[in-house]
C-alpha cells in the first residue's frame, strides 16, 4: 500500500531524512518511532505530497508521489503534528470545507462529515468555533479532517498529542478500529503507544531507520541476557559480593537504596536462571528477601539502545 | 473550477467570521461617504455660483463631481487592500494550515486562483456598498451612466491588481504584519512613479507612466475604455498570480 524506497531529503546542507525504504501493507498499522528531529515529521510530509524528497521515490495508494500526486494525495489523510484548523471557522463549516477540497461529492458530503464528527467524538462541538476548542478537541478534530473522505492510507503525525489519559486510550482504539479498511502510518515518541496500537515498528534516528521489525521481535531482540531484580534487607551489609559468587552470575550492580532495603540487578548467563540460587543465597544468610524479580527488556530500552550512541551504557545506566 | 470556488469561499467566509470584512468595508463606505459629501457640497456651491453668475449652461456632475470622486477612491484602495491579502498565506503558514491546502488534491493554481477570488469578491462588495451613494445622484441628477460603469470598471482592475500583488506578497512570508507593510510600500511606489515628472526624460516618463497603476486609470475614469489600459490591468494580475504560484511551489522545495 505504501512503499518508500530510498527516500532522502536534504535541507540545505543538513540532511534530515537519509536513504529511508520501508512498506506497510495494506490494512496494517506502522509505528513511527524516534526522537525528536530523526526524521519523522519530514518523512510523514514527504509521503503526504507536501514537499518532493530530494532522492529517491514512494508510491502511496498505487500512485507515484511525484509523478501522480493528486491521484496519491486524494487516497490520502492526513493530520500534521499541529491540526490544520481555521480557527474562525466553526467545526462543522471548516469540515464541509475539507470535504469539497478533498472531493468528496455533494451529495455525500453532509453525511460523510457527521460520520467523521462522530467516528472523532467531536459532533457535540459541531457549531463551536475551531479557535474556541480545548487541544484535545483540536486534535480530534484534526483526526475527523484525516478520515472524512475515507483514505486508502492514514498518515498521523503524533496523534494522541495533548490528549488526556482517557482520550489518548479512545483515540488509540479509534485508529485501530482504522486499520484493516485503512493503512495507518502514525509517528509517536510515546513508547507504550507503539506496542499497544502497531502491527510493525520503525525506528529512526538522525534520518536513518536503526530497525524495522514487530514490537515483540524488537523487545526479543534485546533479551539477550537475563536479568534479574532482587531487593533484599541485609542488614546494612553489601550483597554484592555474595551475588557474584553465585555460579552463572555474570554481573551484579546496586540499583537503588531505601533505607536498609537495598535493590541489585544480577544478569545471569543466557539461558541460565539464576533465581533459586539467588534465593537460596538470601535465605541462608539471614536476610530478608523482599523483591526477586526477572526485569522485562521494555520497547523503552530498545529504543534508547537503538538510538543513542553508547548503547551499553544507557541499558546499565 | 470546484476547488478554486471552493477556497474562494472559505476565504470569503473567513472574512466575514472575523472583523477583517466588516472593518474594510465599514472604513471605505466610511472614507467613500466622507468624500461624497465634500464632493456634493462643493459641487452644489459650485452650482449655485454659475447659476448667479446667470450662466445657464448646467454643470456637468460627471467631470465636476464622480471623476474627481472615484479618482481619490482608487488611491483609497491602495491603502485598505493591503490589509485585505495581508493575512492571506501570511497567516495560513503560521498556523499550519498551508499543510492542508498542500495536502490536499489540489494544484497550486486552484490555490492561488481561490485565494484572489476570495479577495476580490470582498472587494466587489466594497464596490457595490460605495456605488450606493453613486446611485443616489442618479435618483436626483442625471449623470451619464456610462462614464461612472468604466470608472467602476477601472476600480475594478486597479484593485484586482492591488490584490494580486498584495497575495504575492503575503506568500513570501509568515508575517501578515510585513507582508502588509510591503505590499502597502510597494503598492504606494506603483503609484507614486508616475511623479517623477519631466525630470526622467521623455524616455524615463514613457516608462514610468506605463508602470503606474493609477495613470492607466485615468481614460477608465474618462469614459474610454481602451485595450492598452485593459492589457496592462490584465498582465499585471496575470503576473502577480503567476509569481505566486511560483511561490507556493518554492514552498514546497524550500520546507
Amino acid at each position: 500500500m505504501i512503499e518508500v524506497k530510498h527516500l532522502t531529503k536534504r535541507y540545505g546542507r543538513v540532511t534530515a531524512v537519509d536513504d529511508v525504504s520501508f512498506r506497510v501493507e495494506k490494512g496494517e498499522i506502522l509505528g513511527f518511532l524516534g526522537p525528536n528531529g530523526a526524521g519523522k515529521t519530514t518523512t510523514m510530509r514527504v509521503l503526504t505530497g507536501y514537499m518532493p524528497p530530494t532522492e529517491g521515490s514512494a508510491v502511496v495508494a498505487g500512485f507515484d508521489i511525484l509523478e501522480q500526486p493528486l491521484e496519491a494525495k486524494r487516497r490520502t489523510g492526513y493530520l500534521p503534528e499541529t491540526p490544520p484548523l481555521y480557527p474562525e471557522l466553526t467545526v462543522r463549516e471548516y469540515l464541509t470545507f475539507c470535504a469539497r477540497i478533498t472531493g468528496v461529492p455533494r451529495r455525500e458530503r453532509e453525511a460523510r462529515v457527521k460520520a467523521s464528527m462522530e467516528k472523532a467524538r467531536v459532533a457535540d462541538m459541531a457549531n463551536r468555533h475551531c479557535g474556541k476548542l480545548s487541544k484535545g478537541y483540536k486534535q480530534r478534530v484534526g483526526l475527523a479532517q484525516a478520515i472524512l473522505h475515507n483514505p486508502d492510507v492514514l498518515i498521523l503525525d503524533e496523534p494522541t498529542a495533548g490528549l488526556d489519559p482517557k482520550q489518548i486510550i479512545e483515540t488509540r482504539e479509534l485508529i485501530k478500529g482504522l486499520a484493516g479498511d485503512h493503512t495507518v502510518i502514525l509517528s509517536t515518541h510515546i513508547l507504550p503507544e507503539v506496542s499497544q496500537t502497531c502491527q510493525r515498528v520503525v525506528i529512526i534516528n538522525k534520518g536513518r531507520v536503526v530497525a524495522i521489525d514487530t514490537p515483540d521481535a524488537l523487545t526479543a531482540r534485546m533479551q539477550g541476557h537475563q536479568s534479574m531484580y532482587v531487593q533484599v534487607d541485609a542488614g546494612g551489609a553489601d550483597a554484592t559480593a555474595t551475588f557474584c559468587a553465585l555460579p552463572g552470575v555474570v554481573q551484579v550492580q546496586r540499583a537503588d537504596v531505601r533505607g536498609a532495603l537495598v535493590g541489585y540487578e544480577v544478569e545471569g548467563e543466557p539461558g541460565r536462571d539464576v533465581r533459586r540460587d539467588i534465593a537460596h543465597a538470601v535465605v541462608t544468610r539471614g536476610w530478608g528477601l523482599l523483591e526477586l524479580r526477572p526485569m522485562r527488556v521494555s520497547l523503552e530500552d530498545v529504543f534508547l539502545s537503538l538510538t543513542t550512541e553508547d548503547a551499553q551504557e544507557v541499558r546499565r545506566g | 473550477m470546484a476547488n478554486t470556488l471552493a477556497i474562494a469561499g472559505k476565504e470569503l467566509r473567513s472574512y466575514f467570521a472575523s472583523p477583517i470584512a466588516y472593518v474594510v468595508i465599514g472604513l471605505y463606505a466610511l472614507l467613500f461617504g466622507y468624500f461624497f459629501l465634500l464632493f456634493l457640497t462643493a459641487f452644489a456651491e459650485q452650482s449655485m455660483r454659475m447659476a448667479a453668475m446667470g450662466m445657464n449652461q448646467p454643470v456637468n456632475v460627471n467631470q465636476m463631481m464622480i471623476r474627481p470622486m472615484l479618482g481619490n477612491m482608487s488611491v483609497i484602495g491602495l491603502f485598505i487592500l493591503p490589509m485585505l491579502t495581508m493575512r492571506a498565506y501570511a497567516e495560513e503558514k503560521r498556523s499550519g494550515t498551508f499543510e492542508l491546502l498542500l495536502t490536499a488534491p489540489l494544484t497550486d493554481l486552484q490555490i492561488v486562483l481561490g485565494k484572489f477570488l476570495g479577495s476580490l469578491s470582498l472587494y466587489t462588495i466594497m464596490l457595490a456598498v460605495s456605488s450606493l451613494n453613486v446611485l443616489l445622484l442618479f435618483w436626483w441628477g442625471n449623470p451619464e451612466w456610462r462614464q461612472v460603469a468604466t470608472s467602476y470598471l477601472g476600480l475594478f482592475f486597479i484593485g484586482a491588481s492591488f490584490i494580486a500583488l498584495g497575495l504575492f506578497i503575503s506568500s513570501l512570508t509568515k508575517n501578515q504584519i510585513v507582508a502588509g507593510i510591503i505590499t502597502f510600500a510597494v503598492a504606494l511606489i506603483l503609484w507614486v512613479i508616475s511623479w517623477v515628472g519631466d525630470s526622467a526624460g521623455e524616455l524615463g516618463r514613457a516608462i514610468v507612466s506605463g508602470l503606474s497603476v493609477i495613470e492607466h486609470y485615468d481614460d477608465f475614469s474618462k469614459g474610454v475604455v481602451d485595450t492598452k489600459h485593459v492589457v496592462y490591468y490584465l498582465s499585471f494580475i496575470a503576473f502577480g498570480l503567476f509569481l505566486t504560484v511560483k511561490s507556493v511551489d518554492s514552498e514546497r522545495w524550500r520546507g
